[in-house]
């Protein structure tokens, strides 16, 4: 850099922006090595710190602090799916209605719940719990020093704190996935039957014949791509967190900003590979 | 100086039980959300402040916001797409586009992103204020804290909220427009012509309600949660952390209400 050193530089800012423009690239090389590093040293957290990953299993399912006393991860989980299932009632039987077809709404039920809402609401309701604490907690330990701490005791911190949050949180959304889904389905059905008062046979009868087995495996194995690509970020803006306490919860904020984009994203293109060709949609059920 | 201000001695007995910690909770949150709809009209406003704060909130949301816009309008429209070509009626795409995004999409993605990037800073200033005992300073100097420095953050998120969601709505249809065009060869004067068919007035309105009531309660949430931090600066990451998590949940639950009474309204 001796040339930056001289006392004036020709295009001041222009070189400012190309300066800028390469550490953005280098900050990108330096996350997409966090992650590689963090996946492949998935075995070595499985094999070497397997106590500390059933500690964070338990935590992760039941929450901390405030959040245990309401419940925890679950109920929140539950209750942000029990909304958006409750909106199918809501829009969608009014919507048919209009036209003459209330009777659809279970369909709507099977359908969006599955494809759509259930995997969003749950990646949403993933970085706002799990993924927000997980920054918050590696932020804290890095401000204080603690990370350093560990790599000078001789324990790979990546692999310690990164890799098993990462498993740990894909795990934990195989049962919260279980709720979330039930807890759509339900809400809708309530919504639809007790409330909009449409018969509970028609509504059986259309939710069952078009609730595809299919979709259902696809829109599990979305949740669990999204919880990794979830844990990352999160894990990543934790564990690289710097500037103070305050630092730590721009951390926080940075890491859920992020992580929702990359689940929208993620999951657009997980389910234009799953049914871009054909749909796997069939009117005759 | 309003009631959350002042310091009330509860019984060691309802202190000590933890089951009361979250009624306390819910109890300090409305203390300090009628305090600060009390001084909103107090003078004097601080604008300074207020622009600052609308600046910020709107400078850190504009891109993840359209970010997240795009993907989440074009799943739904594509979700629809599926049905509406098995039925014969991709005609239609324009009707689920324009309604997906004007009622659901605009606001809850622009609050999500208003919570996750906005809330979630201003909870962590304040929260670094407070444990640095700065609030306390203030109020010793006779500034009401609420005033100068709640209430334009509340209402910052609230302006901003509103403006960014028409902004997500028209990225959204666009998106969503492209992407039913060039890439599930939906007639383009088909799409716009049926943009109209069941989203109204009344839908727009509905939903630009939705988003300052989703502005309001993310930013006194994140107000809240950052003037009553305790425990040092661990207690920060994790009042922001419960920021998000509270203003999610809130977010979901003024959705469905708001949901209800508008298509009771325009139905």
């Amino acid at each position: 850099m001796n040339l930056s050193s001289t006392a004036s530089t020709l295009y001041p800012g222009l070189r400012r922006a190309g300066r800028g423009f390469v550490l953005g690239f280098y900050r990108l090389g330096e996350t997409a090595q966090f992650y590689v590093k963090t996946i492949t040293s998935i075995g070595d957290a499985f094999t070497h710190y397997r106590v500390e990953l059933v500690r964070l299993i338990a935590v992760m399912g039941l929450g901390t602090g405030a959040l245990a006393v309401i419940g925890g991860t679950v109920v929140i989980v539950g209750f942000l799916t029990l909304t958006t299932g409750a909106l199918i009632a809501v829009q969608g039987y009014n919507q048919f209605a209009s036209v003459g077809v209330e009777a659809l709404t279970g369909f709507a039920s099977a359908y969006f719940n599955v494809r759509v809402l259930a995997p969003l609401t749950a990646g949403i309701a993933l970085a706002a719990t799990i993924g927000a604490g997980a920054t918050a907690q590696l932020g804290a330990m890095r401000i204080n020093e603690e990370i350093d701490a560990l790599e000078v005791i001789g324990i790979r911190s990546i692999s310690y704190l990164a890799s098993t949050r990462v498993v740990a949180g894909v795990i934990v959304l195989v049962p919260l996935y279980c709720v979330a889904v039930l807890m759509a389905f339900l809400a809708a059905r309530f919504g639809t039957t007790a409330i909009y008062n449409q018969s509970t046979g028609v509504y059986d009868h259309y939710f069952n014949t078009f609730l595809n087995p299919t979709d259902l495996f696809w829109s599990f194995a979305v949740a669990l791509i999204m919880a990794m690509v979830i844990m990352l970020v999160h894990t990543y803006y934790g564990y690289t967190a710097s500037g103070g306490p305050a630092g730590v919860g721009e951390a926080v904020g940075r890491a859920v900003r992020t992580s929702l984009v990359s689940a929208a994203v993620t999951i657009l293109f997980i389910s234009l590979a799953i049914y871009g060709q054909s749909g796997n949609f069939n009117l005759s059920g | 100086m309003g009631l959350s201000s002042q310091r009330v001695e509860l019984p060691a007995v309802i202190r000590s039980l933890t089951a009361s910690k979250p009624i306390r909770g819910i109890g300090g949150f409305f203390a300090m959300t009628l305090d600060t709809l009390a001084a909103i009209p107090r003078k004097p406003f601080a604008w300074r402040e207020f622009l600052l704060q609308s600046w910020f909130v709107a400078r850190v949301s504009l891109l993840p916001t359209l970010l997240l816009a795009v993907p989440f309008t074009v799943l739904i429209v594509f979700t629809f797409n599926v049905l509406l070509l098995e039925f014969g009626a991709a005609d239609y795409s324009g009707t689920g586009a324009a309604y997906g995004s004007v009622t659901q999409v605009g606001p809850v993605v622009t609050v999500l992103v208003v919570a996750g990037a906005g809330a979630t800073a201003m909870c962590a200033d304040l929260g670094a204020r407070t444990i640095r005992e700065e609030l306390d300073a203030l109020r010793v100097m006779g500034v009401n804290p609420i005033q100068t420095l709640v209430v334009p953050r509340v209402l910052a998120a609230t302006f901003v909220a509103v403006m960014l969601s028409s902004v997500v709505i028209l990225v959204g249809i666009i998106g969503g427009f492209l992407f039913s065009v060039f890439v599930q060869h939906v007639t383009p004067g088909a799409f716009a012509s049926q943009l109209t068919l069941i989203t109204g007035l009344a839908d727009v309105v509905t939903s630009l309600i939705k988003a300052a009531l989703f502005g309001l309660a993310a930013g006194l949430i994140a107000c809240y949660k950052g003037i009553s931090v305790g425990g040092g600066p661990a207690g920060v990451g994790n009042a922001v952390n419960e920021t998000v998590v509270f203003t999610f949940v809130a977010l979901f639950a003024i959705n469905i209400l708001v949901t209800s009474v508008g298509v009771q309204a325009t139905i």
